[in-house]
């Protein structure tokens, strides 16, 4: 029980970078981020393939590129900076000034030709039956029965989720953040401010695709074994259902929606008494997450936490106007 | 020679297939400028129903009749009842490419948790099978094309001949012009809803007896190739559509027969990715994009 319940708060975290990452591109900036999962895929392979020792060690009974056995933070690094980097080519397509519903479609098809190739380059990343035995942080150091090991992996969880918490926070707090969000309501006012829109969506895909290999370094790590089965296109709805649940645009609401979609729907039923053939209740999990997404975009688009209006009015002026803060240029202020 | 034989014919099988779904999907957007992403979801649902109903006794016109009225009639009801009701409340693009997914999401599962994760083949028929040049081709095979044929013509003469048909293409071209003739546009997207779904329903039904077997993400993973001869040929138009499910279909069997077959359908995405990013418009016409959704 001890475990289970260890497990599920180290998923709950992983879950938590992830969303708190495609909140930064979808909920932020407005970015249609319907490819996130391939962020995640790439930093959870870029975490196996420097973790693993070469096929040979194994006995070659799966190939792929790599294999250096690197000691620990260096796998996570390796995962933070693939998702950074694969930003660049999936920020062009979404760069494109597409209608929303085309960018939809082009995003679907770029996570399905992912899945595609991952399972058609069987040299790459071992094909359909995916990396496993990827060695997890420590492994060797402690000498610890699987419930402490399970401590100490979340203790390696909450500190990465604190460092995306801190990440995500200044970002939304910063005048950066604020730029981010012109971009999502109004996108010629940042480009007639002299701003470029298309920069801003860039770098803020880049650190959310960080934070999202971030965490799919940390899911392989911990569960030893990644597959283009891990990672198909419904897992990005899966984010994406628990940020408009939770409440797109605020933390409090992405850390909401990770405890409430992917913990409570997802994780919790898998241990249910199993009924019917294998697999059925995945089945059921996904119509339920569906099923909700509707619900929510009917009912509570802006999700159970909404994200707080932000007005700006003049100083002193009318009324209702805020208490001037210190340091604030121009005689506005942004009441809270 | 055999090859280029090959690539040729199983070219146009494909692109039979592609070009009976790809112009209900393309006429349903163009008319209602909403773009459906749960119809390859629907696609299976269809396959399923036709297979629950009629079963292994596969008289084709029964088959595909029955595959023709449940597919128009839940895309009736996905399209126009549940997408409708969103735009009628103010959904914009994201928001109803985020409900067409979400509806996509429970149909296709829906079936998964119903059947299960199994494939499913139709066993009873083994089709006759003939020998063009060298090339081995089954009846089931040369009745899909005959099929894409008629209904290709009967599309044209439906959009060319008749009311309806003109009502189409007049809500596909400018709405309010439409209305002050005293069309209503939402009779007409409602026909337009049914006939996609129709197409759908034949579609998917030959390629379940195409193809021999199926399973619940069939018609997922048939859609986006379906949807790349929409887009190649400019989406919202019929002719397109047929042109482009030409190209995708001899493109993605030469894809096949050349480098692997797991780069058959790899093949038809690239292509639509490749679209999507240097000529979003399509091969054909001028650019509709700027209309506003409207129920």
């Amino acid at each position: 029980m001890v475990y289970y319940l260890s497990g599920l708060a180290i998923l709950l975290g992983i879950n938590l970078i992830a969303i708190w990452g495609l909140d930064l591109h979808f909920g932020l900036t407005g970015i249609n981020s319907f490819a996130y999962i391939v962020f995640q895929a790439v930093g959870g392979y870029a975490a196996a393939l420097t973790a693993l020792k070469p096929p040979a060690a194994y006995g070659s009974f799966e190939t792929y590129v790599g294999g250096f056995n690197l000691p620990f933070p260096l796998p996570l690094v390796a995962a933070a900076a693939a998702g950074a980097l694969i930003a660049v080519p999936i920020g062009l397509i979404a760069m494109r000034r597409l209608r929303a519903d085309y960018q939809a479609m082009a995003m679907l098809v770029l996570s399905l030709i992912a899945t595609g190739l991952a399972n058609a380059q069987t040299k790459l990343v071992n094909g359909p039956a995916g990396l496993a035995l990827i060695p997890q942080p420590f492994a060797g150091v402690f000498t610890l029965s699987r419930d402490g090991y399970n401590w100490i992996f979340l203790g390696l969880t909450a500190v990465c989720c604190v460092l995306a918490w801190w990440v995500a926070r200044g970002i939304s707090r910063s005048p950066y953040g604020r730029l981010l969000r012109a971009v999502r309501d109004s996108e010629s006012a940042v480009s007639a401010l002299g701003r470029n829109p298309n920069a801003l969506r860039m770098s803020v895909l880049i650190t959310g695709g960080a934070l999202a290999g971030l965490s799919g370094g940390l899911l392989v790590e911990y569960v030893t074994a990644w597959g283009p089965s891990s990672w198909l296109y419904p897992e990005t709805f899966l984010f994406l259902t628990a940020l408009i649940v939770g409440g797109r645009g605020n933390l409090a609401g992405g850390a909401l929606g990770a405890f409430l979609v992917p913990i409570l729907i997802v994780e919790a039923t898998r241990h249910l008494p199993a009924f019917g053939y294998p697999g059925l209740i995945d089945s059921l999990d996904w119509v339920a997450i569906g099923a909700i997404l509707l619900a929510f975009l009917w009912f509570r688009p802006k999700g159970l936490l909404p994200e707080r209006k932000r007005v700006f009015r003049p100083a002193g002026g009318g009324p209702g106007a805020a208490r001037p803060r210190a340091g604030l240029a121009g005689g506005r202020v942004e009441s809270p | 020679m055999t090859l280029l034989l090959s690539i040729g014919i199983f070219g146009i099988y494909s692109a039979a297939l592609l070009a009976i779904g790809g112009v209900g999907f393309t006429l349903q957007f163009g008319v209602t400028n909403v773009l459906n992403l749960a119809f390859g979801s629907l696609l299976t649902a269809c396959i399923f129903i036709e297979y629950g109903l009629t079963g292994h006794s596969t008289n084709l016109w029964v088959a595909m009749a029955v595959g023709a009225a449940s597919g128009a009639l839940i895309s009736l009801l996905v399209g126009h009842v549940v997408v409708g009701a969103f735009l009628r409340r103010g959904a914009t693009g994201i928001g109803i490419a985020m409900v067409t997914i979400a509806i996509s999401l429970i149909v296709q599962f829906s079936l998964e948790a119903i059947q299960g994760p199994f494939i499913f083949a139709y066993t009873a028929s083994t089709p006759s099978t003939f020998s063009i040049g060298g090339v081995v081709v089954s009846s089931s095979q040369l009745t899909v094309i005959g099929v894409a044929v008629v209904a290709m013509v009967a599309v044209h003469l439906l959009l060319r001949m008749t009311k309806l048909g003109l009502a189409m293409r007049a809500t596909a071209a400018d709405v309010s012009l439409t209305r002050s003739c005293g069309v209503s546009p939402a009779r007409t997207r409602a026909a337009a809803w049914l006939l996609s779904g129709a197409l759908c329903g034949v579609c998917g039904v030959l390629l379940g007896i195409g193809e021999g077997s199926f399973s619940s993400s069939t018609g997922s993973d048939f859609f986006i190739t379906l949807a790349a001869a929409a887009v190649l040929g400019g989406i919202g138009k019929p002719y397109g559509a047929m042109l482009g499910a030409l190209l995708i279909g001899i493109v993605s069997q030469a894809a096949a027969a050349v480098i692997s077959p797991s780069y058959k359908t790899i093949a038809a995405w690239l292509i639509l990715i490749a679209v999507l990013i240097l000529r979003p418009q399509g091969i054909l016409a001028e650019f509709a994009s700027e209309r506003e959704l409207v129920a």
